[in-house]
């Protein structure tokens, strides 16, 4: 009769440690998985914003000449002959920023180097940024900003009209967008979300830009 | 009588094996309470550190590319200059972690980044250079090849690229004090955690 009391108070015992243990390492997993979630999206958001600010570091109507390439982090080379330098600069300050955590990352592909849009407001349509011709397809950040022809004409940036409406303003706007991906990390164990990042910035010109 | 006695001795006996066992469960228990509790902890404070240097980069990056020393200038201020600058920023988030600046001053004794300057590539690397717990500040400049004339066929600027401006680097490395007090971690001194976040742009060239 004892010892089976006995026996049931060990049994229960057990139970309860195979039920406490899993979900107490469970917790363990998607408390780091959200930390790590938190500090790529905080590097993501800084990368974008300085491939943004980065735009404006080249003259204004510089293109890139044949055979110029970038970037090389991430294993990615990307062909920007014919496009704004500022464009390759944003890249370069992106790839450059964006290195730790690359692993966890599954990018979505977008064009590098598009133009124009609108973000539009209650009297004006929104409108999609177009790519620029021969913008390579495959980055992992993507610029809208603007540029002047070879003939002088100039291809405005992204308007956008909640910065001073009614007429807006020509910004440039780099986004990215990945997801975090757990699945070959020891937090696979527990976590099971694949969470996806974006970040999205805008930068103004500078008024002494050369 | 002697079956009362017997009765008292068993009681007795099972009240002390259930204490032995409580005490066993206990020092099964707390150890991994501990654990989890300092790891959780820890968890926190690195996302509030990695936080903190996230944006720390990202401003040391934007002044080391715009604050030339003459609108003209293309050349970084001091590293020195631009750790003083964050440091502030980050000394609040990391605690027990000493913020350094990684130079190699030149002859006049600035410690301005240029092409010889190599940031650390481990954070093990800023330990066996700088003791535990140090976190540098290290801004290198990487600057583009030198325009030559282009070759039949080719267009200038060549070769592609070199009348780029260029590319200022600022990396906060090295390892971050932790809750763990030193001798009780994995390591030698202590279980930090290491950091390795940096960022990257390109200088601004002022208009003449």
């Amino acid at each position: 009769m004892r010892r089976s009391r006995r026996r049931g108070d060990d049994a229960q015992a057990v139970l309860e440690t195979a039920l406490v243990i899993p979900i107490l390492l469970f917790l363990i997993c998607n408390f780091i998985a959200v930390m790590v979630q938190v500090t790529v999206q905080q590097q993501l958001n800084s990368a974008t914003a300085l491939a943004a600010q980065s735009r404006f570091q080249a003259p204004e109507s510089a293109v890139d000449p044949a055979g110029t390439r970038c970037c090389g982090a991430h294993g990615v080379t990307l062909v920007t002959a014919g496009l704004p330098t500022g464009c390759r600069y944003a890249a370069e300050t992106f790839y450059g920023t964006m290195i730790t955590y690359t692993g966890l990352l599954r990018w979505q592909a977008a064009t590098l180097c598009t133009s124009g849009g609108d973000s539009g407001n209650e009297t004006n349509p929104r409108l999609d940024p177009v790519a620029y011709p021969g913008s390579p397809a495959h980055a992992e950040v993507s610029c809208d900003i603007g540029s002047v022809k070879a003939g002088g004409a100039v291809v405005p940036g992204y308007v956008d009209r909640t910065l001073d409406p009614p007429s807006g303003l020509d910004v440039v706007t780099c986004s990215a967008a990945a997801s975090l991906d757990f699945a070959n990390t020891p937090l696979a164990w527990g976590v099971f979300w694949t969470p996806t990042l974006h970040a999205q910035a805008e930068a103004l010109p500078p008024p002494f830009r050369q | 009588m002697g079956g009362d006695d017997e009765g008292v001795v068993r009681l007795r006996r099972a009240r002390r094996q259930r204490r032995g066992q409580a005490m066993v469960e206990f020092a099964v228990v707390l150890p991994l309470f501990l654990f989890c509790l300092i790891g959780a902890l820890d968890a926190g404070l690195w996302a509030v550190q990695s936080s903190a240097e996230v944006s720390a980069v990202e401003q040391a990056a934007m002044i080391a590319s715009s604050a030339g020393s003459s609108p003209l200038s293309e050349t970084a201020p001091d590293a020195r200059a631009v750790t003083a600058a964050i440091s502030g920023r980050l000394r609040s988030a990391m605690f027990g972690t000493s913020i350094e600046t990684w130079c190699a001053t030149d002859a006049s004794g600035d410690c301005a980044p240029d092409s010889t300057q190599h940031c650390p590539t481990t954070p093990a690397e800023v330990q066996a250079a700088d003791g535990p717990r140090v976190v540098v500040v290290c801004v290198s400049e990487s600057d583009p090849p030198a325009c030559t004339t282009p070759p039949p066929g080719q267009a200038a600027p060549y070769p592609p690229g070199c009348d780029d401006s260029p590319m200022i680097t600022v990396r906060v490395i090295g390892f971050v004090a932790s809750l763990v007090p030193p001798g009780f971690g994995p390591g030698a001194s202590g279980f930090e955690l290491p950091t390795d976040i940096s960022a990257t742009t390109h200088t601004l060239r002022f208009a003449p």
